[in-house]
């Protein structure tokens, strides 16, 4: 009798010490996230290493990912409601802007001590963190970078005459500050007078407001925010780039009607590079051209014949050629109940493995710098040889009134480009603007 | 069996002297109705909740400095800021422009569609065989039952820039010239918005001719008038309801109204060429491209068009001598 009780207790605390061994505390992550189906593994990575996190933390994880292509002003009113509320997702996806945004109003939380709990972020190429911080903290961890280059045809630089060495050339010129925007505007305008592309079909640009239009006043030498966290407009570069914006139109190398000019349209002329010279566009444009656009003419084999891409040329001798990236990033909402969980999650994307899933698929640039050397990235086409854009790439601050700065810029560009002023008159727009809404938040130089 | 008199003072089973008498008795004791108050309290409830408060909300975040970078849904946690955004508003360089091109998309759209036309069509299809009408007016129903991005769409693809385009093609076929869509902004802005505005008149205005009575038509004609006399002197005195009713409405409407042009120009091209006042509200509350949304200042912006509806509905009842059309009929108020 007593063998059968003390095997019958035995048993029971076996029970219940096995048990206790395996009872794994569930924990709920949520992670929202933006973009078509070919950004999808903006999401579905996290779904990827969801048992990898689980063995290492010790947990089990209940996982919700939403994922879709809403609009950007709606998606982000989302989930200005859902924070006010209490009720955002633990990991939110969005542009690095919204940092200048989120943080202040207390959305987010500032990630230095848990970024330092993991080695995956050591590697991220250093260009971006920038991107990723305001007022000294950093607040976000890229998940995809770009270049936003200058598309170029090799099938109209032949018709113009070029050799297949200068051709191929190209990029490694404007790299080296040997091929300026000057000469670029200058080659387009030869290609129209030669009848190569016709008026107007020398150089697009972007058709409406956006992150685009940085590069021409960054590269005459000016500056957004200055180390104390103050707004700056240079009147000095943004005479430049408006002077360099209005030149477009009037050399015949721009249609008149490019601002406002329709997407599809733009990208219809531009992909089976037979009609535009010069494009000003991103690199995750060449994926939905091979599939959507020249699909027909041969897809992503027939760009690689037909297309390249540069720097955008220098500007000015002392800035050089540059390039921007907007990269998208992963933020931590201040109502998340289990940051450090999020941070393993965030951590365990933040991989060669995890990215290059979304980079080769979506042809985002990577965010690491061993994604460059590692496979497929490495032997990608594209990517492999635009990566090195990233040394030169700058990006938009992180700054509460950064848009209102953003759209006065572009309310300068639209006059400037238009005629509707003279590229002065788009300088005195832009400060009245500038003034008027921001006050003392803006320091005119 | 005792019939009380109800609540408009007609009853039935008793003489007009009874009426005279309970019509007195009402509108000299001065007490106030409770029976009528209990019957309008669900409307003045729901008018409250859904356009009192919401209005007084909206003129309290226009005093505020709410951004998406402090925003907060708790009203007392919003920085009071008094007038700043008014004065940042009327200081705007744009406002006069966006203001014009306002009234102007207004008051064109609605003289050429949503009254012109909408009239037109109304005569028209009362005086045609009344099956053929029917299919008319239903045809012209079609815009305003289509889906509003599908629709835009639709006028997007027709009036692309040559070679693309529908109108361009048609053109091109016939020799003609190819117009930009540019060029000629305006002018689709009002036909899109008023293929969709117009067939709200046409039903009022259809209902309003169909239901004045065939003998004063049948005197008219016994009298030998002509068509146009008939609409000149019958039919028109006798919508003078309905088109007050017809402007107000779609002044309100045309006022507020921006998703279609949101959809087809988005305010361009160049400087706020298509840009109107509902659009700038919305541009700076809930859209803005770089993320940091102003909801104090785009709040500011509507704010103003609620003081500019307000004002034009004041006018138009002036103009259009609302209480006479509202006047209990002289019958009853002997």
């Amino acid at each position: 009798m007593k063998k059968v009780l003390g095997l019958t207790i035995l048993v029971v605390v076996g029970l219940l010490m096995g048990s206790a061994a395996f009872a794994q505390e569930t924990i709920d992550i949520s992670v929202r996230c933006v973009g078509g189906e070919i950004d999808r593994w903006r999401c579905e990575n996290f779904a990827a290493v969801e048992e990898q996190v689980e063995a290492e933390l010790g947990i089990s994880l209940n996982l919700t990912l939403t994922h879709d292509a809403k609009a950007w002003a709606d998606y982000k009113n989302e989930f200005l409601l859902a924070a006010q509320a209490g009720e955002a997702p633990d990991i939110i996806l969005s542009g690095h802007e919204d940092v200048g945004a989120w943080a202040p109003a207390g959305f987010i939380i500032p990630l230095d001590d848990l970024i330092a709990q993991h080695s995956e972020f050591e590697d991220i190429v250093p260009t971006l963190w920038e991107s990723q911080s305001w007022d000294g903290q950093v607040w976000a961890i890229p998940q995809d970078s770009e270049a936003r280059p200058i598309f170029f045809s090799r099938l109209l630089l032949a018709d113009l005459g070029w050799s297949e060495e200068e051709i191929a050339s190209l990029p490694e010129r404007v790299r080296m500050g040997e091929f300026t925007f000057e000469d670029m505007i200058a080659t387009a305008e030869q290609a129209v007078a030669e009848g190569v592309v016709e008026s107007g079909y020398g150089f697009y640009h972007r058709p409406s407001i956006g992150f685009d239009w940085l590069p021409y006043y960054l590269g005459h030498g000016g500056e957004i925010m200055i180390e104390d966290g103050t707004l700056v407009f240079d009147t000095e570069a943004a005479l430049g780039a408006y002077e360099l914006i209005a030149s477009f139109a009037a050399r015949g190398v721009t249609r008149p009607d490019m601002i406002g000019y329709d997407w599809t349209q733009m990208y219809t002329e531009v992909a089976p590079a037979d009609q535009v010279l010069f494009y000003q566009g991103g690199t995750w444009q060449w994926a939905d051209w091979a599939v959507n656009y020249i699909a027909d003419l041969g897809g992503n084999d027939y760009l690689l014949e037909n297309m390249g891409l540069m720097l955008f040329p220098a500007m000015t001798e002392e800035e050089g050629p540059l390039t921007l990236t907007h990269p998208l990033s992963y933020m931590i909402s201040s109502s998340s109940e289990h940051p450090e969980v999020a941070m393993a999650l965030l951590a365990a994307v933040t991989t060669v493995e995890a990215n290059n899933r979304h980079a080769i698929e979506s042809f985002h640039l990577g965010i690491l710098n061993a994604q460059v050397e590692a496979e497929p990235y490495k032997s990608h086409p594209v990517l492999s040889t635009a990566h090195y854009m990233l040394d030169y790439t700058r990006s938009a601050p992180n700054h509460p009134s950064y848009s209102a700065w953003a759209n006065a810029y572009w309310l300068g560009i639209t006059a400037a480009h238009t005629g509707e002023a003279t590229p002065e008159e788009a300088v005195q727009l832009a400060v009245e603007t500038l003034q008027n809404e921001l006050g003392d938040g803006i320091t005119i130089r | 069996m005792h019939c009380a008199p109800t609540a408009t003072g007609t009853f039935l089973g008793m003489g007009m002297a009874a009426v005279t008498t309970t019509q007195s008795k009402r509108t000299s004791s001065g007490r106030p109705n409770l029976t009528a108050y209990l019957f309008l309290m669900p409307a003045v409830v729901l008018v409250v909740l859904f356009f009192l408060i919401p209005t007084i909300l909206v003129l309290y975040i226009s005093m505020t400095n709410l951004t998406s970078a402090n925003f907060t849904a708790d009203i007392a946690q919003m920085e009071f800021i008094g007038f700043a955004n008014f004065t940042t508003l009327f200081n705007d360089q744009f406002a006069q422009k966006i203001l014009f091109n306002t009234l102007f998309y207004v008051l064109v759209t609605m003289a050429i569609f949503n009254v012109g036309a909408s009239l037109f069509v109304s005569l028209l299809t009362t005086h045609i065989n009344r099956r053929a009408s029917f299919v008319f007016r239903a045809l012209w129903l079609l815009p305003r039952i289509t889906a509003g991005t599908v629709y835009i769409m639709m006028w997007r693809r027709m009036i692309a820039d040559p070679p693309f385009g529908i109108l361009n093609q048609a053109l091109g076929a016939v020799g003609g010239t190819p117009i930009t869509g540019s060029e000629y902004v305006w002018t689709f802005v009002v036909i899109v918005n008023g293929m969709i505005g117009m067939s709200f008149g046409m039903v009022i205005f259809t209902a309003a001719i169909e239901s004045i009575s065939k003998d004063i038509m049948n005197a008219a004609l016994v009298d030998g008038s002509t068509m146009l006399q008939r609409i000149r002197y019958i039919i028109l005195p006798l919508l003078r309801w309905p088109l007050l009713f017809v402007i107000s409405y779609q002044t309100l409407s045309l006022l507020t109204s921006y998703e279609q042009i949101l959809l087809l120009t988005n305010g361009g091209p160049g400087l706020y060429q298509t840009e109107v006042w509902a659009l700038t509200a919305y541009h700076r509350a809930l859209s803005n491209y770089f993320g940091n949304a102003q909801w104090g200042y785009g709040s500011a912006f509507a704010v103003v068009l609620v003081v500019i509806g307000v004002l034009l509905a004041a006018l138009y009842m002036r103009v259009f001598r609302f209480r006479d059309l509202v006047a209990e009929p002289k019958i009853e108020t002997l």
